[in-house]
């Protein structure tokens, strides 16, 4: 089965991964594509928080917007080395839920592997949370990664 | 579509390209330049430009488009030699390699985007009170950044199809305006004596003319957002010279047109003194279509001229501050990204603070369209200086070479109105420095405060 991991540079986004590994069995999946998709007219077209954690990598280049999209593949690709399946990295730009959905059909995949940032209202109110969007149309299963809730957490109440 | 097993996970960046999908093409490139440009110009300060000079005042919106077109033509070049999103930063830290000299240029960028977003909400409230007579002014022009900023944040302009539309709307505006002088042209009711006739309160025509044309030109800012997207547009050395160039030209073209059409409908008096004058010509109800009706519609076409334009600017400036924080010159909380929505907010909540500070200062639009237009033109011609020096630098066959001697002329041009701007308001020199002491602050505060976390020698935003 081939898995599309979508990452938007979050560190959400690699806590999705790793959830998927934790469970997954590196048998039945053949090939992992790692999705990065670069939003052209939005102020910040791609953050990397995740390259970042490894601060002298910043400051060396003019702003490039896919060297840190391929910044964010890299960390995410190196969660998956030596575990089994092919590694592919890509980067896509445009939408990042259409993006992600046209890459799933594609490459025909077998489950999406996707963040959602979002806790409470930001996520219910706001249109076009990427995640939620992807549920909607994705051609194939999708597995969301919500974010722990908080200490106390009122158990979501706008949803 | 298979790649080689990935097991060598410090593979090169270069790695994913084989997978390369850039999705600004030249078409949309030219829609993108066309939009921005269109509505920081002629829909603000028409009236302003008419006043100025009198019925000639077309004149200046040619010199001042054609002397940004110039420009255009230096920025086409580098950008087909440096494809990257920091614009006039980049190449003028490739020219100069001085780090504190291309934290200036940025700063100056951003300051010139500030005062621009500020002349374009004081324009979009104009508007809005002609419809709705909704006052103040002040609060509306506050309201429309906070909401612009807040739009920026959410990030539901970023479709590229709304951009697409947005222009479209745009230019149709412009169109209504041209349908309106050809009719009144058919009516045999133009004194075509008006384009040449000059009301210049006693100063000489080239002296009027100028004048214009340091307003105009704030008309013709914009197209160096192109650079925005440089980085995703397809075949860049192929479709970036062609796309910003056309936008610019065909914005120009447009210019000219609308200028000459209001000239003849409107007398010159009552377009100087509106503060919305391009709905002086839909006034003169000369379309069979109720001049209510027309007047509304008309004066919503620019308010989303102004906004799309206005977006842009927010973008940019905060995608500045955002880059000059990566490189550890402004402090690290500009580069914050809000985890869910991958914007900005930091960046933003500035650029929203510091234009509302311009809009509270009581500068008028005339004043921030000249504190725009000075930075803008200080940049311009470093760009073009930028692109002369790196002339031999870089270059592969499919480099754009702009010609030498327009180069030169636009180096001129810059500097002329350059010089005539400050000559002739001083005042806006002080606003230029409090922004650029913004700057000095926030550089001051990094270099002493600021935990760097690198020794970088190369700085580019």
């Amino acid at each position: 089965m081939h898995i599309l991991i979508a990452t938007d540079g979050s560190k959400q986004s690699l806590t999705a991964a790793r959830q998927f590994k934790s469970f997954a069995d590196p048998q039945k999946v053949s090939d992992i594509s790692i999705v990065a998709v670069i939003r052209p007219l939005a102020a910040v077209s791609f953050a990397d928080d995740l390259s970042n954690l490894t601060p002298k990598q910043v400051a060396e280049q003019s702003l490039s917007f896919r060297d840190a999209a391929a910044g964010a593949l890299s960390v995410i690709a190196a969660e998956f080395a030596n575990w089994g399946p092919k590694i592919h990295k890509r980067i896509r730009s445009g939408s990042p839920a259409n993006e992600i959905i046209k890459a799933a059909k594609q490459l025909d995949v077998g489950l999406v592997v996707v963040a959602s940032g979002g806790r409470g209202i930001s996520s219910a109110v706001l249109m076009g949370s990427t995640a939620q969007r992807v549920q909607n149309y994705a051609p194939c299963p999708v597995l969301v990664v919500r974010p722990k809730p908080r200490k106390k957490a009122k158990a979501s109440a706008t949803s | 579509m298979s790649e080689p097993n990935v097991t060598d996970v410090t593979a090169p960046a270069s790695q994913p390209d084989n997978n390369l999908k850039r999705s600004i093409t030249g078409r949309l490139l030219f829609f993108y330049v066309l939009g921005d440009v269109l509505g920081s110009g002629i829909y603000v300060l028409i009236g302003s430009v008419a006043g100025a000079v009198g019925g000639a005042f077309w004149i200046a919106f040619a010199v001042g488009v054609s002397v940004a077109t110039i420009t255009g033509l230096a920025y086409a070049e580098l950008v087909t030699k440096y494809p990257q999103a920091a614009g006039a930063a980049l190449y003028v830290n490739k020219a100069f390699k001085n780090r504190a000299f291309t934290f200036f240029i940025a700063f100056c960028m951003l300051s010139a985007s500030f005062a621009a977003a500020g002349s374009l909400a004081t324009g979009f409230a104009s508007y809005f009170i002609e419809v709705w007579g909704l006052p103040p002014e002040l609060l509306l022009a506050l309201v429309f950044i906070l909401v612009l900023a807040a739009i920026n944040f959410i990030g539901i302009t970023e479709s590229v199809v709304a951009n697409l539309v947005m222009t479209i709307v745009e230019v149709g505006g412009l169109i209504i305006v041209m349908i309106i002088g050809v009719i009144y042209i058919a009516q045999g009711k133009a004194d075509f004596g008006t384009l040449v006739e000059f009301d210049t309160g006693g100063k000489s025509p080239l002296f009027a003319v100028v004048a214009g044309v340091a307003l105009a030109f704030f008309a013709m800012t914009g197209f160096e957002n192109a650079a925005n997207v440089a980085e995703e547009t397809v075949e860049p050395q192929r479709t970036f010279p062609r796309a910003l160039v056309g936008g610019m030209v065909v914005a120009g073209i447009l210019y000219v047109l609308v200028a000459m059409t209001s000239a003849l409908v409107v007398p010159i008096g009552k377009l100087a003194g509106s503060d919305a004058a391009l709905l002086e010509v839909i006034k003169a109800d000369i379309l069979p279509i109720p001049v209510g009706i027309m007047t509304i519609a008309f004066a919503i076409i620019a308010m989303i001229a102004i906004t799309n334009t206005c977006l842009v600017a927010l973008v940019t400036e905060s995608r500045i501050l955002y880059g000059m924080a990566r490189e550890d010159v402004v402090p690290g909380v500009f580069s914050k990204v809000h985890k869910n929505r991958r914007s900005p907010w930091v960046a933003l909540i500035f650029a929203a603070l510091i234009i509302s500070a311009l809009l509270l200062s009581g500068a008028d639009l005339e004043r921030l369209v000249a504190v725009t237009v000075i930075f803008t033109l200080f940049i311009y011609a470093l760009v073009i200086i930028a692109a002369l020096k790196l002339r031999h630098q870089d270059v592969d066959e499919g480099t754009f070479s702009a010609p030498l001697i327009l180069l030169v002329v636009g180096i001129l041009g810059n500097a002329m109105l350059f010089g005539y701007v400050v000559y002739t308001d001083p005042t806006s020199l002080i606003y230029c420095a409090a922004l650029l002491g913004v700057g000095a602050v926030l550089f001051v505060f990094e270099h002493f405060f600021g935990n760097r976390s690198s020794s970088a020698s190369d700085m580019g935003v």
